[in-house]
C-alpha cells in the first residue's frame, strides 16, 4: 500500500519474499538490500512511477511501498520515520548471540 | 520413566500435524514459483503461525498451556541455531517467536517441531488461539485441580474447528485451578477458575468478555459454576453466539468483549444458556472415560515426601546474600514436602525480557533434566519455571542458572519486566518497548534496591494492542507515536491478582523516551516515603491515589 505519497524524496521498500530481509528498488529495478543503492523520487508524479515500478518487479517481493527519506548533502539517503530508519538500519540494541550461555 | 507427565500426542495429533506440515511445504513452494500471490498466501502462512514483520518472518510456535518438556526445549534450540539467529522470545502468551526465519526454511523449521508433538497453528487468526495456563499448574500448593487436563481437552476440542475457523476476530482462552490466579483470567476473551462449591464439587466459573488492547475490559462472570463434564458444549454455545453476533463491520469493535459491553452480560448469559440448553447433552458432554484418559496423562511425578528443611540451603542462606534473595523471590511452595517451584528469571539486568540463547534453552533444559523432572513451564511474565525441585537441590539449580545468567533474584520485582517485541521488530507497533525496558532495568539493577522497593510489576507495549498488558501493570508504560517521536504513556494501578483485577489509570501526558526512567525513579520515590509496613507499590497507590505521584512525576521531567 503507498504510503508518504505527498512526501518530496521517495524510495521503494518492500520485504524480500524469500527471507523477509529489507530491501529497496534501485535505478536498475532490481531489488537492493543497500538503501544507498535505492531509486530516488524527487516528485509526486515521480514517485508515483517508481511505485507502479516497484509493483511491476514485485515478483521476488512482499507488498512494496513507498519510504519517504531525507537526502544529506553528501547524497547519504535516510527514512523520515523511526519504522523505517529501524527497517534500514535494524535492531536499536544488542541481540544475544547464539552461542551466548549468557549475557555479558 | 516417560519423558513428560503430560499429555502426549496420539496418531490422531500425529498425522493432523505431519500432514499439515506437507500441507504448508507445497504452498511454501507454490508461493515461491510465483503460483500463488501474496494475498492468495497470505493467510495460509498466518495459519501456520509465520508473520511477516519489518525486517524478516517471525515464527510464533505454540507451546499449550505453557509446558514443556526438556526435550522439547532443546528441539526449540536446536530450531533456533538451525533456521533462525540461535535465539528465541518467550512470549505473554506464553509462545515462543522466532525472529529471522526464511520462508524457505519454515516448513522444516515445522517438521522439526512436529517431530517432538508441537507446531504453530493458530498462533494467528481469527480462531481459537493457544490456551494459557496457570506457569504453577500441577505443582502449585493453592491448587484445586490441574488446569492442563482442560487446557488440553479445550486443545483437542479447538484445534482446527471448522465452525470457529473464521470468527469475527481472535479468541483467546486462560485457565486457573488455583484461587490465586496466575493466568489472568479476568483479561481474557474467556476465562475459566476451577473451583470448589459447597457440595464439594469441582467446577468452573466461566469469565467471559475481558481483554486488553485497545479497549481493556475486565470479563464478567457468565456462569457461576459449571459442571467441567459440560465445559466443551458450553464454551460451544458461547462461541456459537459470539460467532452469531459479533461485529464484523469493524475490527475493533469485533471482540466478543465488545458484544458482551454492548448487549451485557444477562443478555449474553440468556442467548449462550439457550444455546447450551439445546445442546448440553449432546455429543460435547464429556464421558468421564475420556476426562480420566487425559487426566492420567498429566499424573504428577512421583515426588516422594522431602525433608522440608535443607542444612546445605540454609549454609548457604547465611552465606550468600544473593542466594538468600533469591530463595524470597524466585523459590515458590510446592504441594508436595520437600520441593520447591523454582523461576528462572529471564530478566538479567539490561537485557531484552523474555529472550533465550539456543545456549541458554540447553543449559535449561539440563537443570530440567538433573532437578526437575525434565519438566518445564513458560509464564505469560516471560520466565522459564521449573516445576518440580527437590529443596536440597536448590543451591545447584541457583548455580547452574548463574552461569547462564538466569539466576536473578528479580521475580515479581521492579525488573521482573514484561515488554513486547516493540517497534524493534513488530509490523504493528508505534514505539520501543525493549530499549525502554533495559534502561529501566539496569538503572534499577542493585538487588538490594530492589528487595527494598519490593513487589512491582511494570509492564510495556510498544503499541495500543497491548502485547505487554501494559493496562494491568503496576506501573504500565505504553509507547505511542506522536508525529514522529516516541512518547510514553504511563499509567498506574493495574493489577491481575485474582479479585483484585483492575485497569490501570493514565496518570498524565506522555513523557519522552529519555525520560522514562526518570518518571519510574519518581513514581518509586513517591511509593517509599509514603508507604506504610506490608504495602506494595499499588497498594500505597491505592490507598493515597494518583495525585502525589503525579506532582513527582511531572516535576522531574
Amino acid at each position: 500500500m503507498a504510503k508518504n505519497l505527498s512526501g518530496d524524496l521517495q524510495v521503494a521498500s518492500a520485504n524480500r519474499l524469500v527471507d523477509g530481509l529489507v530491501v529497496w528498488l534501485d535505478e536498475a529495478g532490481q531489488w537492493t538490500d543497500r538503501l544507498e543503492h535505492a531509486a530516488v523520487a524527487r516528485d509526486k508524479r515521480g514517485a508515483e512511477f517508481l511505485l507502479e515500478r516497484a509493483r511491476v518487479e514485485a515478483f521476488s517481493v512482499v507488498d512494496p511501498f513507498l519510504v519517504a527519506v531525507t537526502e544529506g548533502e553528501d547524497g547519504t539517503i535516510e527514512p523520515l520515520s523511526l519504522r523505517e530508519k529501524i527497517r534500514a538500519s535494524g535492531l536499536t540494541f544488542d541481540a544475544i548471540a547464539a552461542d551466548a550461555v549468557r549475557y555479558a | 520413566m516417560p519423558d513428560t507427565h503430560f499429555y502426549r500426542y496420539d496418531d490422531y495429533d500425529r498425522t493432523l500435524v505431519s500432514e499439515r506440515v506437507e500441507q504448508f511445504r507445497d504452498q511454501v513452494r507454490r508461493r515461491l514459483a510465483g503460483e500463488l500471490t501474496e494475498e492468495q498466501f497470505k493467510p495460509l502462512r498466518l495459519h501456520n503461525g509465520l508473520y511477516l514483520q519489518l525486517h524478516a518472518y517471525m515464527l510464533r510456535i505454540a507451546i499449550p498451556y505453557g509446558t514443556l518438556s526438556s526435550r522439547q526445549l532443546r528441539k526449540l534450540a536446536d530450531i533456533s541455531r538451525r533456521y533462525d539467529r540461535g535465539y528465541g522470545h518467550f512470549t505473554t502468551r506464553q509462545n515462543l517467536q522466532l525472529n529471522w526465519i526464511k520462508l524457505a526454511d519454515a516448513p522444516d523449521a515445522l517438521a522439526a517441531l512436529a517431530e517432538v508433538d508441537m507446531h504453530a497453528m493458530q498462533t494467528s487468526g481469527n480462531c481459537i488461539r493457544n490456551v494459557t495456563a496457570d506457569h504453577y499448574a500441577g505443582a502449585a500448593i493453592d491448587e484445586i485441580e490441574d488446569p492442563r487436563i482442560w487446557a488440553e481437552i479445550v486443545r483437542q476440542w479447538s484445534t482446527l474447528h471448522p465452525e470457529f475457523a473464521f470468527l469475527p476476530r481472535k479468541f483467546k482462552i486462560a485457565i486457573t485451578g488455583s484461587p490465586n490466579d496466575r493466568a489472568a483470567v479476568r483479561v481474557h476473551d474467556i476465562g475459566l477458575r476451577l473451583w470448589r462449591n459447597e457440595q464439594g464439587e469441582v467446577g468452573f466459573e466461566v469469565i467471559v468478555g475481558g481483554g486488553l488492547g485497545r479497549t481493556p475490559m475486565i470479563g464478567k462472570t457468565l456462569r457461576e459454576f459449571l459442571p467441567k463434564e459440560e465445559l466443551l458444549a458450553y464454551l460451544e454455545s458461547t462461541l456459537r453466539v459470539y460467532n452469531r453476533y459479533g461485529r464484523r463491520d469493524n475490527l475493533y469493535k469485533a471482540r466478543i468483549k465488545i458484544l458482551v459491553h454492548e448487549v451485557g452480560v444477562e443478555k449474553m448469559r440468556e442467548e449462550v444458556e439457550a444455546e447450551y440448553a439445546a445442546s448440553r447433552d449432546g455429543a460435547l458432554k464429556l464421558p468421564a472415560g475420556t476426562i480420566e484418559a487425559i487426566a492420567r496423562q498429566f499424573a504428577p511425578p512421583d515426588l516422594p515426601p522431602r525433608p522440608a528443611v535443607s542444612g546445605l540451603v540454609e549454609a548457604q542462606r547465611l552465606g550468600d546474600p544473593d542466594f538468600a534473595l533469591w530463595l524470597t523471590s524466585n523459590v515458590a511452595p510446592h504441594r508436595v514436602p520437600g520441593y520447591a517451584i523454582v523461576t528462572a528469571s529471564l530478566k538479567p539486568a539490561g537485557t531484552p525480557p523474555g529472550d533465550a540463547s539456543a545456549a541458554q534453552m540447553d543449559g535449561v533444559a539440563d537443570i530440567a533434566e538433573a532437578c526437575s523432572q525434565a519438566e518445564l513451564r513458560v509464564s505469560h511474565e516471560q520466565n522459564l519455571i521449573f516445576p518440580h525441585v527437590a529443596v536440597e537441590d536448590l543451591p545447584q539449580v541457583y548455580r547452574s542458572l548463574a552461569a547462564l545468567g538466569f539466576a536473578q533474584a528479580n521475580v515479581g520485582k521492579i525488573t521482573d519486566i514484561i515488554a513486547c517485541p516493540g517497534l524493534d521488530y513488530c509490523a504493528l507497533a508505534n514505539a520501543r518497548s525493549i530499549p525502554v525496558a533495559q534502561r529501566i532495568s539496569n538503572h534499577f539493577a542493585s538487588l538490594a534496591r530492589q528487595h527494598d522497593i519490593g513487589d512491582l510489576k511494570i509492564k510495556i507495549s510498544g503499541c495500543i494492542n497491548a502485547c505487554g498488558h501494559h493496562h494491568v501493570g503496576h506501573i504500565g508504560i505504553l509507547g505511542v507515536d506522536k508525529n514522529g517521536v516516541e512518547l510514553y504513556q504511563i499509567s498506574l494501578g493495574g493489577d491481575v491478582d485474582f479479585g483484585k483485577t483492575a485497569l490501570g489509570a493514565i496518570l498524565g501526558p506522555a513523557v519522552t523516551a529519555d525520560k522514562v526512567v526518570e518518571a519510574v525513579d519518581a513514581l518509586v520515590a513517591t511509593y517509599l516515603d509514603a508507604r506504610r509496613d506490608g504495602e506494595r507499590f499499588v497498594d500505597t497507590y491505592r490507598r493515597i491515589g494518583a495525585q502525589p505521584f503525579k506532582e513527582r512525576v511531572y516535576a522531574a521531567v
